[in-house]
């Protein structure tokens, strides 16, 4: 449950203030996904309405109440010599009482996925009887808060996913199936569900397929990383290369890109075609450069701004821009969107590397240390005047448990966890800023908690 | 010729099999524009070059070039997005689809350029 106020300042005796988009900011702000909205006038000369917003109607519907309750009949509550204990400013409103009987005191509302749930040519109207004055509505929302991602869009990305795996091979289907099944925060689909949304052309079915292929891109590229990395474990269960070997995870990699390039192409978006093959290209391109950086650990930070940028941000942008494209979204609104996907790409990287440093993170701790991964917590520790020296000659060694433990310490100790915290949340505040002044039409309160989220994870 | 962008970070590939393949599949793309004889032809080497360095349907290759063949993929897909043409679009990732398919079973695989050419083909 939650609760707000909207303030109203009428200008006429009788006036249709119309509420709806204000509305829609409360349910964003709350982040209510789905439930009601409750709306209650907290004046007796102030009712509330859903009607068209079509400025003849609303002076047909002005008229109507006078003429059902004209302000030049009697009202006894207007004889002032009857009534006891009148307020010295009360005004002669018996007619304003009166045509608050047509209206409504309370309204309750739908709301679906985010979004206030009107018709075409519905809009929520308080309607002021007695103005001008300073008016105020309450709200109470209640629901399905977006404090998780909702559950139909996470069901619809699964159901997409199991379907397009079916159908597949088996020497290749089922080893995705069971690292697909194995988890995963499913970040990229669910940006292309909800970007998908933001244009005219929405179509939940074609959302779904692209975001299916995004997810399975990513999947991918996980399993021709595990073996490049030779890792034996990926989401607590055997690495495809590991379990099959590494002729078949190739394999199986190799498969679902051209599978995942074939679906985006299916769906005749040229736009959506060209903005995940660039960003594919991206990753490769970085993941070159990621290897190549291993030789001369740990790199500068332009360096690790240039890998993460292609290894993590670029597909975090593209299905932000790929959602918006497929569903004809403005060329300002995608545009932002790849803005807010870029920042927050590089938050969740950075934030990444300061888990890696915590012994709440669920694996071992300096993980990423011992196997060369670029690390900008590290980046900054050995550039430190004082501690740089002896973590750059740590680094140069094999990294046995106590040398490594002694990396973390140095690390810890050289301040740079809470600078790499500040500049993640820095891009995050960035990412919300791409959200503000433009209308992204209900998602932008799951976006925002999106963004919020990538660097609560290392708080 | 060709351009410094479409082989960068991978330009030893040139000389290294990928020059021959590009001529092979010109002659494949006649009637095609210009820019779009040039993409598709590419696209085409680089994803020949790329199972072959991966030795798809051999015993696996070394990281390095695992990775250089997934930028020759990743190339060939955005030359093939460039020329914002749906079918052979879907007709390569299909031929992609298939040997890799093959390769994860085992399953002997007929020559690359046979199929990216019937690929080519197809996607008219």
């Amino acid at each position: 449950m939650a609760g707000d106020r909207i303030a109203l300042q009428s200008t006429r005796p009788t006036e249709f203030m119309d509420l709806t988009g204000r509305l829609q900011r409360v349910i964003e702000k709350a982040g209510l996904l789905n439930g009601r909205v409750h709306l209650q006038a907290l004046h007796t000369t102030l009712g509330l309405a859903m009607n068209e917003n079509e400025p003849l109607l609303l002076a047909d519907l002005e008229a109507m109440l006078r003429r059902l309750a004209p302000a030049e009949a009697t009202y006894l509550h207007d004889d002032f010599s009857l009534r006891r204990a009148v307020p010295e400013d009360e005004p002669a409103n018996g007619h304003a009482h009166a045509r608050n009987l047509l209206l409504q005191p309370s309204l309750t509302l739908l709301v679906e996925d985010g979004e206030l749930l009107v018709g075409r040519w519905q809009s929520v109207f308080a309607v002021e009887l007695d103005g001008p004055r300073a008016r105020e509505v309450a709200i109470q929302l209640e629901g399905e808060f977006a404090k998780g991602r909702p559950d139909r869009t996470r069901r619809l990305i699964e159901l997409e996913l199991e379907r397009q795996l079916h159908a597949d091979p088996e020497q290749v289907g089922d080893p995705m199936r069971r690292l697909v099944e194995a988890g995963g925060k499913r970040f990229r689909p669910f940006l292309v569900l909800l970007t998908a949304r933001l244009g005219p052309d929405y179509d939940p079915l074609r959302a779904a397929t692209l975001a299916a292929a995004v997810e399975l891109i990513h999947a991918a590229t996980l399993v021709h990383d595990d073996y490049v990395d030779e890792s034996p474990q990926r989401r607590g269960r055997p690495t495809v290369a590991a379990a099959e070997g590494p002729a078949r995870a190739i394999a199986v990699g190799d498969f679902y890109f051209a599978k995942a390039t074939r679906l985006i192409a299916e769906l005749g978006s040229p736009d959506v075609t060209s903005t995940i093959a660039v960003a594919m290209e991206a990753i490769c391109r970085s993941q070159i450069d990621d290897l190549e950086l291993r030789g001369r650990y740990p790199g500068d930070e332009a360096d690790y701004l240039r890998v993460v940028r292609g290894k993590t941000a670029a597909l975090i942008a593209a299905a932000c821009v790929a959602g918006a494209q497929l569903s004809g979204a403005s060329a300002e609104v995608v545009e932002r969107v790849r803005r807010y996907g870029d920042a927050v790409g590089v938050a969740f990287q950075m934030t990444d590397d300061v888990v890696d440093f915590s012994d709440r993170s669920g694996k071992p701790m300096g993980q990423d240390i011992r196997e060369r991964v670029l690390s900008l917590p590290l980046i900054y520790a050995s550039e430190d005047e004082a501690l740089g020296g002896e973590i750059q000659q740590l680094l140069a060694g094999p990294l046995p448990d106590r040398e490594l433990r002694r990396v973390v310490e140095l690390v810890g100790r050289s301040g740079a966890l809470d600078r790499v915290n500040r500049e993640a949340t820095d891009l995050v505040q960035a990412a919300l800023r791409e959200l503000e002044g433009v209308d992204l039409d209900g998602v932008k309160a799951t976006l925002a908690e999106i963004a919020e989220s990538v660097v609560d994870r290392s708080a | 010729m060709i351009g410094t962008p479409d082989l960068e970070a991978i330009e030893t590939l040139w000389k290294q099999g990928l020059e021959e393949a590009y001529t092979a599949y010109r002659p494949a793309t006649t009637g095609l524009d210009g820019e779009d004889r040039h993409r598709v032809a590419l696209a085409a080497a680089l994803i020949e070059v790329a199972l072959e360095l991966q030795r798809l349907g051999r015993p696996a290759a070394a990281a390095p070039d695992l990775l250089r063949g997934d930028l020759c993929l990743a190339r060939a897909s955005r030359l093939l997005a460039e020329t914002r043409d749906q079918r052979l679009q879907v007709s390569f990732a299909r031929a992609i689809e298939e040997r890799s398919a093959a390769a994860a079973a085992e399953r002997p695989l007929g020559p690359a350029r046979d199929r990216l050419l019937l690929a080519i083909a197809d996607g008219r």
